[in-house]
């Protein structure tokens, strides 16, 4: 099986009230609704999607705000389903997608590595195995037993991102997260990554950030309005793209 | 000796992380920390027993004992309720951005929960010793077979509570007002004696009935009542069935009310 990531014929509706109908207007608009069966508004945030990526390849993502791709990082992750359609993943799946997500900030920074390694799917031992190198990795040992509500965003941001590429990934999910820190700690993580993807992790990378996604993706897909305009070499996808922007 | 798989051991110390988290948020930046676990009910017991000792008395023997038997069990039930109404709404970052089971949220409060119950049973058994002359041997299985019953019937019904809350968050208002109605419908503060007789059946529909009556019957009478356990268990296996299919159902489109 080389496809790490196959997905079908995706549709993803989101219920487009802005405003859930309260009481007062439910009691208004009720013998409406039993006279005739309503049609409930719908936004299509992922309009019949189709692609697979293959073990071992990083696919590139581009599009404007609101094309849906960050609804595509989610329907990956599993933590949204499609409304029609399938995704299917192969291997373990760790999102770079908000980081520090599991965080909170009450709690100590080794106590979030310790349950965010845990939510990233380590057990405990081996968490607390792999302590060391994280907390290395973060560059904040000196704060370490520190509630992280007391630590710099920078600082926040390091230690979520060195527990999640700690944590074995398989299937890497990154959502415009390559800046994270100072200068010389983004050359770090960017090659921590760029390592993580030579040893064969499959990565699916959501970026603006079109040297990123030039130096570190094999193919890229260009999304427009829930749709797949463009799929092809990162060269020619981020030429198109910017074409179509400058116009 | 046998060793978990690595999936089962990850789930162990997922719950068991959770729940940690729970307790120890709860008494973040308080100074006498867990303490508080067992000051709590020791200053309740301490209020109990000037109010019913003093000034208001009931015929009933040993008062004081008699309604913390069932008042502690029921605290556990009713916080665990009103807490873990919020824990999914309270959780969005978690439950958008990582996937795990989003039970084990619910469970996790349920399980803080329990720790206070569990302090709470020194004071019990201090009170046996004054009281009935001390707990018996029955109590070692009793407590933790009560307390497994009661965990899946809570677990059912903070599944949907919790789950609706997503979608309707009424619900969290709702429970407040709805625990008040079930705690005076429950033999807690009053015997099961003193409700009129055409209205007993009534009583046992509601499953809190025969648990608090188990939990009594233990403490106070150093007995394990197998019969009204055995009613509290199948209507606990239901519940707790209807609440994870409940669950499973709703769960699906938690991104999109959430």
């Amino acid at each position: 099986m080389s496809e790490a990531v196959i997905v079908q014929n995706l549709i993803k509706k989101y219920p487009s009230l802005k405003k859930p109908p309260g009481f007062k207007q439910w009691i208004v608009s009720l013998p409406k609704m039993l006279s005739q069966k309503s049609e409930q508004p719908y936004f299509t945030a992922l309009n019949n999607v189709s692609f697979t990526v293959k073990k071992g390849e990083c696919l590139g993502i581009i599009g404007k705000n609101g094309a849906g791709k960050s609804t595509m990082l989610s329907l990956l992750l599993g933590t949204s389903f499609p409304s029609a359609g399938s995704v299917a993943v192969n291997g373990k799946r760790t999102p770079l997608l908000e980081l520090g997500a599991g965080f909170h900030p009450e709690l100590t920074g080794k106590e979030n590595i310790i349950l965010n390694g845990v939510l990233l799917g380590l057990t405990r031992g081996e968490v607390e195995a792999r302590l060391d190198s994280i907390v290395a990795f973060s560059e904040i040992e000196r704060f370490i037993e520190m509630p992280v509500r007391t630590y710099s965003s920078g600082m926040y941001l390091r230690l979520a991102f060195s527990v999640a590429i700690h944590t074995d990934p398989e299937v890497l999910l990154i959502d415009e997260i390559l800046a994270v820190g100072d200068e010389s700690y983004q050359k770090k993580s960017e090659q921590a990554l760029v390592s993580l993807i030579k040893r064969g992790v499959t990565t699916v990378f959501v970026s603006h950030n079109m040297e990123a996604v030039k130096k570190i993706c094999n193919r890229v897909i260009t999304l427009k309005n829930g749709q797949i305009e463009f799929e092809g070499e990162p060269d020619v996808a981020i030429q198109n793209y910017m074409h179509v922007l400058g116009s | 000796m046998y060793k978990l798989s690595h999936a089962w051991e990850r789930k162990i110390d997922l719950i068991y992380l959770l729940t940690l988290k729970e307790v120890a948020l709860k008494y973040k930046r308080t100074f006498l920390g867990i303490f508080w676990s067992l000051l709590n009910p020791l200053l309740m017991t301490l209020v109990y027993f000037i109010a019913f000792k003093v000034f208001m008395r009931f015929k009933v023997d040993n008062y004081t004992f008699f309604l913390l038997s069932a008042l502690f069990p029921w605290t556990w039930f009713s916080s665990s309720l009103i807490i873990s109404a919020r824990s999914l709404v309270d959780n969005v970052s978690l439950i958008k951005k990582v996937v795990f089971p989003r039970s084990y949220l619910v469970a996790a409060v349920i399980n803080a929960q329990l720790v206070n119950l569990i302090f709470s049973i020194p004071i019990l058994l201090f009170l046996a010793f004054f009281y009935t002359g001390g707990p018996a041997w029955c109590w070692v299985i009793g407590i933790p077979l009560l307390i497994a019953i009661q965990f899946l019937f809570t677990l059912g019904i903070t599944l949907i509570v919790s789950i609706s809350n997503t979608y309707f968050r009424d619900i969290e208002y709702l429970v407040g007002v709805f625990m008040n109605l079930i705690f005076w419908m429950t033999p807690i503060i009053y015997p099961m004696s003193s409700v009129p007789e055409k209205y007993r059946p009534l009583f046992f529909l509601n499953p809190l009935t025969s648990l608090m009556s188990a939990w009594r019957e233990l403490f106070l009478h150093n007995t394990l009542q197998w019969k009204e356990s055995g009613i509290a268990l199948g209507m606990a296996l239901l519940t707790w069935g209807i609440g994870v299919a409940v669950f499973r159902k709703l769960e699906r489109r938690l991104d999109e009310v959430l």
